[in-house]
């Protein structure tokens, strides 16, 4: 888009108009000019002199039942009950446990020996905290339960399960935990109406390395007409 | 319908009419004129078939089933005037001849408005990171010209403190986000008292009861008065029909929002009228990697873009237009 453009063709529909003006004030008489000075209100949009539609809007308070839309599907993901409420209602995040490769971790951090002719693979050599400020990162143990490894634990020493990360992501960031029960940070899947299914944290940010990674735009624009 | 009824359909009429027999349908069919003068020009068609080709088989063919589509659907009623079952006939008739001619399996819909909604749409400007996937998720759902790439969505990319887009860069193509700058996207923002809407000479273009303005693009005569009348250049023009890969046409349409559009019509964002109308998010609110994007039903006061209305600092474009958009923009 080009709002520069706008502005243009904003300056030809004014003459144009002003033109059509002349032509019927001199093809038939005067009272013409009434509707053509409308078409110019219309034009250049007439301000509304009703309550705002924002608070109209507000006064809405009816309660409308999003699941009586009748063609939402169940989504395909798995999701579990989340342990908080939003607007005096349950509803439910996407699940992790399933998504985590390895899980259960108990699996390897257990009695078990671990073989080390696998030791790369197995450690965690991937993972590169980038959480936390800068030099001072956050450690394995700052989220993961240091004995249960099939559990995150928070700073009150709470067991925290991996599908509700949020428990523990919202003690710090506290601001876009209630943002996100509200619905202004994250997004619900797939639908608008029915039960409501939001992302969790860990579905869009990576723990290790919550931030976005720079990248190039899925595609470009061109400049309109 | 399928490929082969058609063609059954196409011999029947081959075989059961020939052009004196279609005007005397016509003239003994005395119910309605419409009708008649309908009838009498697909005859006047086959006559003139007929001296073209000079011979009576040629003009057969021409009141083939294909042809006979084409002429109900030339003389069809605006959307808004038409009964369901009409709206029904059409969209199957469209469906038809898109098998006929392009050999192509669409579903159209005419999914009414849902009762006690009013959509409405938010964009958070400190999320959003200009990735773009919202754009090309619209291009894809909405089957935009691929050839001029024709985009509903436009995404700028901002200096800190500005907050109107035309003082954004819209031709942005490196890595994002950049430091110290934000990005804000613009659409069709589906004004409550949209100017667009009055200044069409056809009726073509009119706001539904959910609150999504929408084009019917038939009615459509392309004078672009509406473009001209958007404050927010919301509206698109096409100037071709959309040249489109067969394999990555989104078949799921509606009437309204992003069926096949003929050539030289004015289209532009629906909310995605065929997904949203069936409950599921328009596709550059599920395609954003952010969550930048928050739609809903203004009508409930427990739904996401009230939160947003109610909890955040929100702002729409040129405001003092009075036009209402029902898409705000909010800051976390
Ligand atoms: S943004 Fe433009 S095209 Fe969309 S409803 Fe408003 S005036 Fe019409
Ligand atoms: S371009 Fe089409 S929709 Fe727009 S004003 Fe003209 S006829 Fe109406």
């Amino acid at each position: 888009m080009n709002f520069g453009e706008n502005k243009r063709e904003g300056n030809k529909r004014t003459t144009m108009k002003t033109l059509m003006n002349g032509m019927a004030r001199w093809l038939w008489g005067s009272f013409l000019l009434i509707p053509a000075l409308l078409l110019v209100c219309v034009g250049t949009g007439a301000a509304s002199e009703k309550k705002p539609f924002l608070d109209t809007i507000k006064s809405v308070d009816a309660p409308f039942d999003s699941r009586s839309v009748q063609q939402v599907q169940p989504v395909p993901q798995p999701t579990v009950v989340a342990k908080e409420e939003y607007q005096g209602g349950q509803f439910r995040v996407l699940a992790r446990k399933e998504q985590i490769e390895r899980h259960k971790c108990s699996n390897c951090h257990g009695e078990k020996e671990v073989k080390g002719k696998n030791a790369f693979t197995l450690t965690h050599g991937n993972v590169v905290v980038q959480h936390g400020r800068e030099g001072s990162e956050l450690a394995c143990i700052d989220c993961h339960h240091p004995q249960d490894r099939d559990a995150l634990e928070d700073k009150k020493g709470r067991k925290i399960d991996f599908d509700h990360s949020y428990q523990l992501c919202g003690q710090c960031h506290f601001r876009q935990k209630r943002d996100w029960l509200g619905g202004a940070h994250g997004k619900r899947v797939s639908y608008w109406a029915g039960e409501r299914i939001i992302f969790n944290c860990t579905t869009c940010h990576d723990p290790h390395a919550p931030r976005f990674a720079k990248r190039f735009p899925a595609t470009y624009s061109v400049p309109l007409n | 319908m399928s490929l082969q009824d058609n063609e059954k359909e196409m011999e029947k009429d081959k075989e059961n009419k020939n052009t004196n027999e279609i005007l005397a349908d016509a003239l003994a069919d005395k119910s309605s004129r419409r009708s008649f003068i309908k009838n009498l020009s697909i005859g006047a068609a086959a006559a003139s078939a007929t001296l073209v080709t000079g011979c009576v088989p040629g003009a057969d063919a021409a009141v083939s089933g294909e042809m006979r589509l084409r002429w109900q659907e030339f003389f069809k009623k605006n959307y808004r005037l038409m009964t369901e079952e009409e709206k029904e006939q059409t969209v199957s008739r469209l469906e038809r001849l898109a098998a006929l001619k392009d050999g192509l399996e669409l579903q159209i819909g005419s999914e009414p408005p849902l009762p006690k909604v009013l959509y409405g749409y938010a964009f958070n400007i400190t999320r959003c990171e200009g990735f773009m996937e919202c754009v090309t998720a619209c291009i894809k759902e909405n089957n935009l010209d691929r050839k001029t790439h024709t985009q509903y969505i436009r995404i700028f990319e901002m200096e800190p403190g500005q907050l109107d887009p035309s003082t954004g860069d819209g031709k942005y193509f490196h890595e994002v986000p950049v430091e110290n700058k934000f990005y804000m996207g613009t659409q069709c923002f589906h004004c409550e008292n949209a100017p667009c809407t009055k200044a069409c000479p056809t009726k073509a273009t009119w706001r539904e009861p959910d609150g999504i303005v929408v084009v019917d693009y038939d009615w459509c005569i392309g004078c672009r008065y509406c473009q001209a009348a958007c404050p927010y250049f919301g509206r698109r023009f096409n100037w071709g029909k959309a040249e489109i890969p067969k394999e990555e046409i989104t078949t799921k349409q509606h009437y309204l929002g992003n069926r096949l559009r003929p050539m030289g019509k004015m289209e532009k964002c629906t909310f995605c009228i065929q997904r949203t109308r069936k409950g599921r998010l328009p596709a550059c609110v599920e395609a954003c990697p952010t969550g930048s994007r928050v739609f809903g039903n203004l009508l409930d006061p427990d739904s996401e873009i009230r939160y947003v209305l109610k909890h955040k600092k929100v702002f729409r474009m040129k405001e003092e237009l009075g036009t209402e958009p029902k898409f705000w923009y909010f800051i976390d």
